[in-house]
């Protein structure tokens, strides 16, 4: 069922002014004189109008002004049909917290009791519904009046390895509810960490929030890191309780196929609240996955354990050409990625442009075009083709790389082009900061604080997408889409010549996203989070293979959040405190919404168009009318 | 009265505008005053000589009306006499009175149905003085009095009370009641119509054309108001239908050539049509002074003797 609404029902008062037209017409009438004639038959023989007539004529010429002038008002009301209204009846939704956090020991039985209970103790007229949660909401037994089906769907629910997500929650016992009244109970154990996850959505207005606290345990242990560094392993355990422990955490390789072996046990002393890392000498493993437990048998199960992928080709593979290959021309971008080496990092070398056609060192990820010099025919097609397999190219327009060279060499793949311009001293700031490549600056203005003298002026063509704008308004970073990689053009230098960029901070996580951003068409990140990858890849923790794509078949790592690690909980008030916050989200949101639906709508267009008609016709009446 | 002070009183009574005379008492006096008052102004026109006339004395013989002997003559001769008039004319007057709502209407005071009755009063009142018998109608759509030919006073008198209680009446239709009148009437004589003439031109015409059939003189007294002669209307107004009821919404400036036009072809076409048939078409301005209308009523006479 679908109704009329309005996006702003304040300018409905403008209808008012309909008593306008209403107020003159019946002043008007008021003040025409009435005579008395006798000879009629002459005067009807003259242009004159019946007075009956005329009457009709000047209410149909009042409605066409009442009619604009309800138009106009209902147009600046922008209306709206709204979607559809709420389905009938009410219901109860169970929310049960199947997150990491609720895998002490013995907790989540508690947790299924209570569940249980509440799907009892629903209202005989509440249709019940049972969602499991942690990153995301499943629905597990769908609104009906079958408690027994309900009760059957709890008792098979068991704790995953999943962050708490309650927003996400929250949000889908929403829809669920389906503008019914209801209530949405919550069974969790109130982890703090549960609400940090930033998502546009809420909950209805009709619905009420309760919550069935599951305590859990006040101490845990957790492996929260594994990484590799300087050919040793390193695992960081945290102490999540008020006593110090001693711990061990024993380290096992995995290298393929159902081969696990153990590698060591390292002793670790953690003192209370605080962590301490286990580190093991790899020695001759240089490829393969390790794992690194603890044994904490009071706290979370989930995250006793921590996985890492250290294969060679997880590292972006990047190839920047200069025009002599010297050291110097690269200097900064080689001293930027230098941090960043390894597996899961970069791997970068600098060569000669003259000698890219002849370059070849296996899996290549990106190419950074610093100099075009020398750069022949074949290199040329080498990197046109490269673009067209889906490699990454980051152009540097800089004082070495020529615009002709480039856009010759690229014909037919890349439209973006550029020429040089006079010096003048610009800053830039991103266009989206939402962006990837500027997602880790939040929005603020660091790289304002990069100075340029020279820049090169992009046309950026039809389709391109302008990531950043110097100060007077030309484009800096342009991104163009090829049918299967990314090009970026930064109408600049990166090697200190133009701008003081590279002595900035903002320039290494520039540089790292921008990488990451133009290999993430051939994904090379090796540790996911539970719940990143599609359910079916990696729902619980450990090492899985990702579906080969453009050729390359990899292993990551997928482990527990560590977030989810920390039993701190919040108090129910607390949660009700975020519930608010939500309710106040969910009305902004359903403005959002609204505003959406509005302008995809387009009604006023119409209120306008009708408008404009009435008025038309009003004239042409109000002239009949002398 | 000496002839002089008769002379003196009708120059100042000879123009009276109506809507002054409409404000004396009765409507004898009225028409009293309006036919001494032209009458008089009459002796120094070529008009004389045509009301009823002395003839001779001769001795009283029996048998002879009482009322007629000249007392004075026998207070002088000790002998009765009695006095002979001749009478020029004998024919029937016929007033015909339009008294339809329409003859309500008057923008000066005077509505054109109080101009018809002092017009029809001062005509009944000098055909009296003149001997002919005078017969009095009144009509809207249909016949409403009809008051039959005599040239008594005492007829006169009761002719004066019936103009005297007119009751607007409703819708004109002119045709009809002259049919009716026309076939009425018994021996030829002179027929008068008093009316605004707001008909179907055609019907009025054919029903004057009926007493011409039946050998009848026809004087016809085309009644117009000052407003309707000049629509001296300024301001946009609903103009209603004082007959119907309806109205029609104008705008002077606008309509009034146009309506002017169309009366003014009324007009024409009526002088013209009656013209052709023989009958005398008289367009009475309602501020114009009764004298014209017996002017033009005698100047009538003149022409059919």
């Amino acid at each position: 069922m679908f109704g009329l609404s309005f996006l702003s029902p304040l300018f409905l008062v403008g209808v008012a002014a309909a008593a306008i037209p209403i107020a003159i017409h019946l002043f008007y009438r008021r003040t025409e004189p009435v005579i008395e004639f006798a000879a009629m038959r002459y005067l009807r023989q003259a242009p004159v109008e019946e007075s009956r007539r005329r009457r009709l004529r000047e209410l149909l010429l009042l409605a066409l002004r009442v009619t604009a002038l309800v138009l106009l008002a209902l147009a600046f009301a922008r209306p709206y049909l709204a979607g559809a209204a709420g389905a009938s009846g009410e219901a109860t939704v169970v929310l049960v917290d199947t997150s990491a956090s609720m895998s002490a020991p013995g907790q989540f039985e508690r947790a299924r009791d209570r569940a249980a209970d509440v799907v009892r103790a629903a209202p005989a007229t509440h249709a019940v519904a049972v969602l499991a949660f942690a990153n995301a909401a499943d629905v597990v037994s769908p609104l009906s009046a079958d408690r027994a089906g309900a009760l059957a769907a709890i008792a098979q629910l068991k704790a995953g390895a999943g962050a708490t997500r309650f927003r996400a929650a929250l949000e889908r016992a929403g829809e669920e509810l389906g503008g019914r009244q209801g209530r949405i109970v919550v069974v969790t154990d109130l982890q703090e960490s549960g609400w940090d996850a930033a998502t546009d959505s809420g909950i209805p207005e009709g619905a009420t929030v309760e919550v069935e606290q599951i305590d859990g345990p006040n101490a845990n242990l957790a492996v929260t890191s594994l990484r590799l560094e300087s050919g040793e392993a390193l695992a960081v355990v945290q102490n999540f309780s008020s006593v110090a422990v001693t711990e061990q955490v024993v380290f096992t390789a995995d290298e393929g196929g159902a081969q696990k072996r153990r590698l060591s046990a390292v002793p670790i002393s953690l003192p209370a609240g605080g962590s301490a890392e286990a580190r093991l000498p790899l020695g001759d493993l240089q490829a393969g996955a390790l794992m690194a437990a603890i044994s904490d048998r009071e706290g979370f199960v989930a995250d006793n354990a921590r996985h890492a992928v250290f294969d060679r080709g997880s590292a972006v593979s990047v190839v920047a050409l200069t025009a002599s290959g010297h050291p110097s021309e690269s200097l900064y971008l080689e001293r930027a990625l230098a941090v960043a080496d390894g597996p899961g990092g970069f791997r970068f070398r600098a060569i000669r442009a003259a000698a890219f056609a002849g370059f070849d060192d296996g899996e290549l990820d990106v190419v950074i075009v610093a100099g075009s010099n020398g750069l022949d025919e074949r290199g040329r097609q080498r990197l046109a083709e490269f673009v067209r397999a889906g490699g990454g190219l980051l152009v540097a327009a800089g004082p070495d790389v020529d615009a002709a060279i480039l856009s010759q060499a690229l014909s037919g793949v890349v439209a973006t082009g550029w020429r040089l311009r006079p010096p003048a001293a610009v800053s830039f700031a991103p266009d989206d900061s939402r962006h990837p490549v500027f997602r880790p600056f939040g929005g603020v203005g660091t790289l304002g604080n990069v100075t340029f003298t020279r820049a090169a002026l992009v046309d950026a063509p039809d389709g391109a997408r302008v990531l950043a704008r110097y100060t007077d308004g030309t484009p800096a970073l342009v991104e163009e889409w090829t049918t299967a990689g990314r090009v970026l053009v930064f109408a600049s230098d990166l090697n200190y010549r133009w701008n003081d960029f590279p002595l900035q901070p903002a320039f290494v996580p520039f540089v790292h996203e921008t990488l990451r951003y133009l290999a993430s068409a051939r994904a090379t990140r090796t540790e996911y989070l539970v719940g990143e990858l599609p359910a079916a890849a990696g729902p619980t923790p450990g090492v899985v293979q990702l579906d080969a794509r453009q050729g390359r078949a990899r292993r990551v790592a997928v482990n527990t959040d560590p977030r989810e690690s920390d039993p701190r909980r919040m108090t129910v008030e607390a949660f009700h405190a975020g519930i608010s916050r939500l309710q106040a989200r969910a009305v902004v949101a359903a403005q959002a919404e609204a505003r959406r639906e509005e302008d995809a709508q387009g009604l006023w267009w119409y209120g306008l168009l009708l408008l404009v008609v009435s008025l038309a016709a009003e004239g042409l009446l109000g002239r009949r009318l002398g | 009265m000496t002839t002089e002070a008769a002379d003196r009183r009708g120059n100042e009574l000879r123009f009276l505008d109506p809507a002054i005379l409409a404000r004396i008492g009765s409507l004898e006096l009225k028409a009293r005053t309006v036919v001494e008052g032209f009458l008089s102004g009459l002796h120094r026109s070529p008009f004389k000589g045509f009301s009823v006339e002395f003839a001779e004395y001769r001795q009283y013989l029996p048998g002879d009306d009482l009322s007629t002997i000249d007392w004075k003559v026998y207070a002088r001769s000790d002998r009765y006499y009695v006095k002979k008039f001749e009478e020029e004319t004998n024919v029937d007057c016929h007033l015909l009175l339009d008294i339809s709502a329409s003859m309500g209407y008057g923008s000066r005071g005077v509505t054109k149905l109080r101009y018809g009755s002092m017009l029809a009063a001062s005509l009944a009142y000098l055909m009296n003085r003149q001997r002919d018998r005078v017969a009095l109608t009144t009509f809207d759509e249909a016949i409403v009095t009809m008051l039959p030919p005599s040239a008594r006073s005492s007829h006169l008198r009761s002719m004066l009370v019936t103009l005297d209680r007119i009751v607007l009446g409703r819708r004109t239709n002119v045709s009809k009641p002259l049919h009716l009148v026309a076939d009425a009437i018994g021996k030829r004589g002179i027929v008068m119509l008093i009316s605004d003439l707001l008909d179907e031109p055609a019907a009025v015409i054919e029903g004057l054309r009926h007493f011409r059939f039946r050998g009848s003189d026809v004087i016809v007294f085309h009644l117009v108001d000052p407003a309707e002669r000049t629509f001296p209307f300024q301001r946009a107004a609903r103009f209603r239908d004082v007959e119907l009821g309806d109205e029609l919404m104008a705008v002077p400036s606008i309509v009034r050539q146009q309506y002017l036009d169309a009366l003014q072809r009324a007009i024409d076409g009526y002088r013209r049509e009656l013209g052709s048939v023989g009958v005398d078409y008289q367009l009475l301005d309602t501020s114009t002074p009764l004298e014209f209308a017996l002017m033009a009523y005698l100047s009538t006479r003149v022409k059919r003797r």
